[in-house]
């Protein structure tokens, strides 16, 4: 049992990672939380759905054309919401995102209705492989894969990359990058887009684990923003560890302590480091002197 | 003067909001010099280079700015990056959680000839050795003057033609001063025209081939530094030196100055 | 002087005020000479938003019998609101009811909590209110004049439920998954209660809160129990995670669930398949019965909302209103709430296409509760059911 406990806790906890990194990505640049986030990637996953049911493409077209949309919705919002703003706050512009899931949320429900669906991804969430004894079932073993690849690809896009670091740059003084002859508002609308990019791949997994419907992916920001708390809310690899963690310690609370609380555990969380350590658990953010 | 200046700035005007902060202003640098500006805290010296920089949106109001020939008011901070206009901002402004490297990158991030990339990293790295041992070290965690050092090397990784440093000796130790205004020389020497923006008058007009001085928002003296230095008002109200002591010491306040 | 006209002024208004009062109450709230008003709450948007297919389902009837010509002269004009499930806009809702439209009834209603917040101001108002779409005792204790309750109780439809799978099919380790509200409580009140008379406790007892969408430890827990049959008492969602997630560990028991979850259709779709084989409590006709007035409804839904899905939460819409034009009916043409409440109250084992309902003068919570018969059914492999025995009374 502890086995699969930890097993699925990790699957889980890849989903919540990469939402979490699709926040916290927006969360270094502009400091602002971005609440749409989760209804950005159910409306991302419903296009994904649409594309399939409707002209029946290998998944992995439908995953590109995917990823091209939730690249336009997220500059598209960043362009057309935020970016309107007259003398924006941290706080109006959260509460545009707030404003903008709503948008989204009324529009899936218009668009797609509110009848549960599955959604066909291409690995069986029934089979499972035998791995020494411990059963892993497919889709959780896929999804522990897709997750760290992708956190790897945004890991070497960041550190390595003359765009990575440019919006790291940018992340850290918008001025200097500036002056550096960055263009900053084009670097901004290109992190809405990553940041809708890895988001559309955790709907499209957590879809795949469970149903497709507008509400889907409610509980999984929350925990997914738990993770990044837990992370720091500004180091990558922190929120990755942050939402492996909090998947399993959740499991591990169900499975031997009580599940009625389960869904809590995350939000003790929250509380607990904002308390004890707010950098978060790896963080080891450089305070500017002033 | 000669009227083939690299850099001409022609009757600016700029405005914060409703606020007027440089009001009329001409200036012309020749190339291959190092000229400064001076004035009190703000007479409006940054906002000077900002406007030419194109970092204030809008701005300037009213006025030409022309580099090299060409109309450079109304565009942006990254065509003039590319034009060749590398600006220094006050108090360092490196990338706090880049490592060495990667705000050194930052710099050339306009140009798209590594080699040539290459070349000006090794030419930095001649000027600032230090920052070749901190390469792999967050800029954060340097200190003042290293910052200074990377702010500047890292100006110099774009290759520009007119280099522009903001208070380059804000807040450094005396020694610390003293060497970087000696590479800001070498700089100089290697062909890169410099226009700098000082408070501390001394250092300044001592490697400077012109000098300008600006107050509330206006130029009030514009000559050779030997000429400045020799200048009153200068003497008094930037380098510190009384012509006369006064016994209860408010002489200061009673003497006006005569530009005004 | 002044105080006198003053003391005229106030006469004259105050007696104004008294003379309206007393010429509307000689009308009948929502009732013309050409039309009755009735309105309905239901979450078209929001996490229980399927379940919203209810409401639309009772205007489609409402359609239907304005197509037929209305009763007694009157046709039917019907009021829809979306409550996201959120009891704050329900509340506000029933306030548009009563002082803004002025509905003669409230039809249906789907939540309990929802439900609640409005049940007081209904029926302090006098306003008559027919099938609220859930199966707790709520509606029925205590015991209220102007409302009739259809949908069978939950707690007796678990306790039977439990018997069959005990009884008949002879399982005797049974566990139970519920969502952790009131929906959920009642049906693990029921399946507790019979275990106890028959002397035996529940293998596992898991819980799912509404938003969790993880539930790989809940099937864990269930798998460990090494129960042989599940009673779910959840929503759609769960009940697709959960077969999910036991199938993923290699445990399959038989399942069973409650009338809730009995759109197969539906369930087969977003459960890939893993649906089939589920035993189900159904408390209205199969989709695809051929029942005279099933035929009948599906011929004009086919003509009137050919866009909406012929699914259980639909035609149940139906099923909440049926009875409620029947005390219509049979009220006559003099019809106020007392005139029809006395109407309801004659109706004894009448049918629609749900449960026979019957109603009594109130003297016992029962009288108010209509509906006490299921009967179950299994789900085929290609998702149609296989009716495995007649309408049973659960409620005594």
């Amino acid at each position: 049992m502890f086995g699969q406990l930890i097993v699925s806790g990790l699957a889980v906890g890849a989903c919540y990672a990469l939402l979490a990194l699709a926040m916290v990505i927006i969360y270094k640049t502009s400091e602002v939380l971005n609440f749409a986030q989760g209804e950005m990637a159910m409306v991302s996953t419903f296009v994904a759905f649409t594309i399939l049911d409707a002209y029946h493409v290998p998944f992995l077209w439908a995953a590109s054309l995917t990823f091209l949309f939730a690249i336009l919705l997220g500059i598209f919002f960043e362009i057309v919401f935020l970016r309107q703003a007259k003398d924006p706050t941290v706080l109006g512009l959260i509460i545009i995102t707030l404003g903008f899931e709503m948008i989204l949320m009324g529009f899936a429900g218009w668009k797609w209705g509110p009848d549960q669906r599955s959604f066909p991804f291409p690995v069986s969430n029934v089979e499972t492989y035998d791995i020494g004894g411990l059963l892993i079932s497919k889709i959780n073993f896929w999804t522990i894969v897709i997750s760290v690849v992708l956190m790897f690809i945004l890991f070497l896009f960041f550190r390595y990359t003359k765009l990575g670091i440019a919006m790291r740059a940018t992340q850290q003084n918008p001025l200097a990058a500036r002056v550096m002859g960055i263009r900053t508002k084009w670097i901004l609308s290109f992190t809405w887009a990553i940041s809708s990019i890895v988001g559309a791949a955790a709907g499209m997994l957590i879809a795949a684990l469970g149903v497709l419907d507008p509400p889907m992916m409610m509980d999984p920001l929350l925990k997914g923003f738990a993770s990044g708390v837990l992370g720091g809310m500004t180091s990558l690899p922190g929120t990755a560890v942050g939402g492996a963690i909090l998947g399993i310690i959740e499991n591990l609370f169900g499975g031997y302590i009580s599940l009625a609380f389960k869904s809590v555990v995350a939000f003790a969380i929250i509380v607990l480091v904002l308390c004890i350590k707010p950098s978060g658990l790896l963080a080891k953010h450089y305070v500017k002197k002033v | 003067m000669a009227t083939d200046g690299i850099l001409k700035v022609k009757n600016i005007e700029t405005l914060y909001g409703l606020i007027m902060a440089i009001r009329g202003v001409s200036l012309e640098v020749q190339e291959g010099q190092i000229v400064c500006i001076l004035g009190a805290n703000g007479a409006g010296k940054t906002t000077i280079l900002k406007t030419i920089m194109g970092l204030l949106e809008d701005q300037p109001d009213k006025g030409t700015i022309e580099f090299m020939g060409k109309r450079i008011d109304g565009k942006d901070a990254e065509e003039i990056v590319h034009l060749g206009i590398s600006y220094v901002p006050e108090g360092r402004e490196v990338f706090p959680e880049l490592s060495v490297e990667e705000n050194l990158k930052m710099g050339a991030y306009t140009r798209k000839d590594p080699k040539g990339v290459k070349e000006d990293y090794n030419r930095v790295i001649s000027h600032f050795p230090i920052l070749a041992e901190r390469k792999s070290q967050w800029a954060g965690t340097l200190s003042g003057g290293e910052q200074q050092m990377l702010a500047i090397g890292r100006a110099l990784m774009a290759r520009p033609k007119l280099l522009m440093l903001d208070e380059p000796s804000l807040g450094l130790s005396p020694i610390l001063v003293h060497e970087i205004f000696r590479i800001i020389k070498t700089i100089n020497g290697e062909g890169t025209t410099i226009l700098l923006v000082e408070q501390n008058a001394k250092m300044a007009l001592k490697i400077s081939d012109y000098g300008f001085v600006l107050e509330n928002g206006r130029i009030v003296a514009a000559n050779t530094p030997k000429i400045l230095l020799e200048d009153e008002d200068v003497k008094e109200f930037y380098l510190g030196i009384r012509s006369e002591e006064s016994v209860k010491g408010y002489q200061r306040w009673k003497r006006k100055k005569r530009w005004r | 002087m002044i105080k006198r006209v003053s003391v005229f002024l106030c006469v004259a208004i105050l007696s104004t005020f008294l003379l309206s009062t007393q010429s509307s109450a000689q009308k009948v709230r929502g009732v013309t000479d050409t039309e009755i008003l009735i309105g309905q709450w239901g979450p078209q948007t929001g996490p229980a938003a399927p379940w919203g297919a209810v409401a639309r389902g009772t205007d489609l009837l409402v359609k239907i019998i304005n197509e037929e010509g209305g009763i007694h002269g009157r046709k039917f004009k019907y009021f829809l609101r979306d409550d996201s499930y959120q009891p704050a806009k329900t509340k506000a809702i029933a306030k548009e009811f009563v002082e803004q439209i002025g509905v003669f009834a409230v039809v249906g209603g789907v939540g309990v909590a929802c439900g609640m917040t409005a049940r007081d101001y209904l029926m302090e108002n006098k306003v008559p209110w027919c099938g609220p779409v859930t199966g707790v005792y709520e509606w029925i204790t205590p015991i209220q004049k102007y409302l009739f309750a259809i949908y069978p109780l939950y707690d007796d439809e678990a306790f039977n439920l439990t018997g069959y799978l005990h009884e008949k099919l002879g399982y005797k380790k049974i566990a139970m998954f519920y969502q952790n509200d009131d929906y959920g409580k009642q049906g693990v009140m029921g399946v507790e209660r019979y275990l106890l008379k028959k002397k035996i406790s529940l293998v596992a007892k898991v819980s799912a809160e509404v938003t969790d969408r993880d539930l790989s430890t809940h099937a864990l827990k269930l798998k460990n129990s090494g129960a042989e049959a599940v009673i779910m008492w959840t929503m759609p969602t769960h009940a697709a995670l959960i077969l999910a997630e036991t199938a993923k560990i290699g445990f399959k028991p038989q399942w069973a669930t409650s009338n809730t979850l009995s759109d197969s259709a539906l369930m087969m779709q977003i459960t890939k398949g893993l649906w089939a084989g589920m035993i189900n409590s159904f408390f209205g006709e199969l989709p695809d019965s051929n029942h005279p007035l099933m035929v009948k409804y599906r011929e004009w839904h086919k003509k009137l909302a050919p866009q909406e899905r012929w699914g259980v939460f639909y035609y149940a819409g139906i099923i909440f209103a049926e009875p409620f034009f029947e005390g219509v009916r049979r009220a006559g043409r003099n019809l106020t709430p007392e005139t029809w409440i006395s109407a309801m109250e004659t109706l004894k084992n009448w049918q629609g296409i749900g449960p026979p309902i019957s109603y009594s003068k109130p003297n016992h919570p029962m009288d108010r509760q209509g509906g006490k018969h299921v009967f179950y059914g299994k789900v085929k492999p290609d998702g149609n059911i296989q009716r495995l025995t007649d309408w049973m009374q659960i409620t005594k």
